[in-house]
C-alpha cells in the first residue's frame, strides 16, 4: 500500500496492473489524442484545395503511399476502437451493465468490472482490427 | 472558468451527443467515399464537386463543429486529469476553446470558399 502511494501518477497509469480495464483507459485516451492530431491534419490537408489542382495533387500523394495507407489504416483501427469503447462508457454512465450494489466483502471486487464489460473492450479490439483490415482493401482495391 | 458556466455534467452530455451524431455523419461521410470508389473520389474534379453539393457541405461543416467539439473537449478532460487548479483549469478551457474555435474557422473557410467555387 505504502509503495502504491509512492509511485505517484506513474502507479496509477501502470496498463499492467488492473487488467484490460486499465488498458482500455490508456487505449481510449491515446485513440482520442490521436485522433483529434488526424483531424487536425485532415483539416490541414483538405484546405490545400484551395491553392488548385497542383497542389491538392501533391497533398494526396503524400496518403497514397504505403506508408500512408498504414497510417490511414492506424486511423480506422483508432476511430472503430475509440468508438465501440466509447458506446460501452456511455451505456455503463447510463447505470446499465454495472451490475448490482453490494456490501464489499474480501475480495473486494467490483461489480461494476464484470465479464459483460471486459467482453465489450474485447470486441471494440476486434472490431477495430476488422475494419483496420477491410480499410486496407479498400485503399489498395483487394 | 467554463465550469461556472455550464455544469460539468452538462458539458459531459454534450460531449456524448456530439459523439453520437459524428459516428452518424462520418459513416455517411466515408460511405461516400467507397460509393464513388475511394481513389476516385479523391479526385480534384470529384472533391470540388462534393463539396458545390450543398447538402452534402452542410455535412461536413455539422462534421467539423462536432468533432472538433467533442476532440478539443476530450483533451481538455484529459488534460484536467493530470493536474488540477484554478490557473491550470481556466488555462487549459480557454486553451482548448481557442483551439476548437481556430479549427472550426479554418476548416469552415475551405468548405465556404470551396462550395462557393473559389478555387
Amino acid at each position: 500500500m505504502e509503495k502504491d502511494r509512492k509511485e505517484g501518477i506513474r502507479g496509477m497509469a501502470n496498463p499492467g496492473r488492473y487488467g484490460i480495464e486499465r488498458v482500455a483507459y490508456w487505449l481510449m485516451r491515446i485513440t482520442g489524442l490521436g485522433l483529434l492530431v488526424y483531424f487536425i491534419g485532415h483539416i490541414y490537408e483538405t484546405s490545400s484545395i484551395l491553392d488548385g489542382k497542383a497542389a491538392w495533387n501533391s497533398m494526396l500523394e503524400l496518403t497514397q503511399t504505403t506508408e500512408g495507407h498504414i497510417f490511414l489504416a492506424l486511423v480506422i483501427g483508432m476511430c472503430v476502437f475509440h468508438t465501440g469503447n466509447g458506446i460501452r462508457l456511455m451505456i455503463g454512465q447510463a447505470g446499465f451493465g454495472l451490475g448490482r450494489p453490494s456490501r464489499p466483502d474480501y475480495p473486494y471486487t467490483p461489480s461494476s468490472l464484470n465479464m459483460k464489460n471486459k467482453l465489450c473492450i474485447y470486441v471494440s479490439i476486434g472490431l477495430a482490427a476488422l475494419a483496420m483490415m477491410y480499410g486496407l482493401g479498400v485503399m489498395y482495391d483487394v | 472558468m467554463m465550469s461556472n458556466v455550464m455544469r460539468e455534467s452538462h458539458i459531459m452530455k454534450i460531449h456524448y451527443l456530439t459523439a453520437m451524431l459524428a459516428v452518424a455523419l462520418v459513416i455517411v461521410h466515408i460511405m461516400v467515399r467507397i460509393v464513388q470508389g475511394f481513389s476516385d473520389s479523391l479526385l480534384f474534379d470529384n472533391v470540388v464537386a462534393n463539396y458545390q453539393f450543398i447538402p452534402y457541405a452542410i455535412l461536413l461543416e455539422a462534421v467539423l463543429v462536432l468533432i472538433s467539439v467533442h476532440g478539443f473537449n476530450g483533451l481538455r478532460v484529459i488534460l484536467l486529469e493530470l493536474k488540477q487548479g484554478r490557473a491550470y483549469e481556466n488555462a487549459v478551457t480557454y486553451g482548448c476553446l481557442a483551439g476548437m474555435i481556430i479549427l472550426v474557422a479554418y476548416g469552415s473557410r475551405t468548405i465556404i470558399m470551396t462550395s462557393m467555387g473559389m478555387v
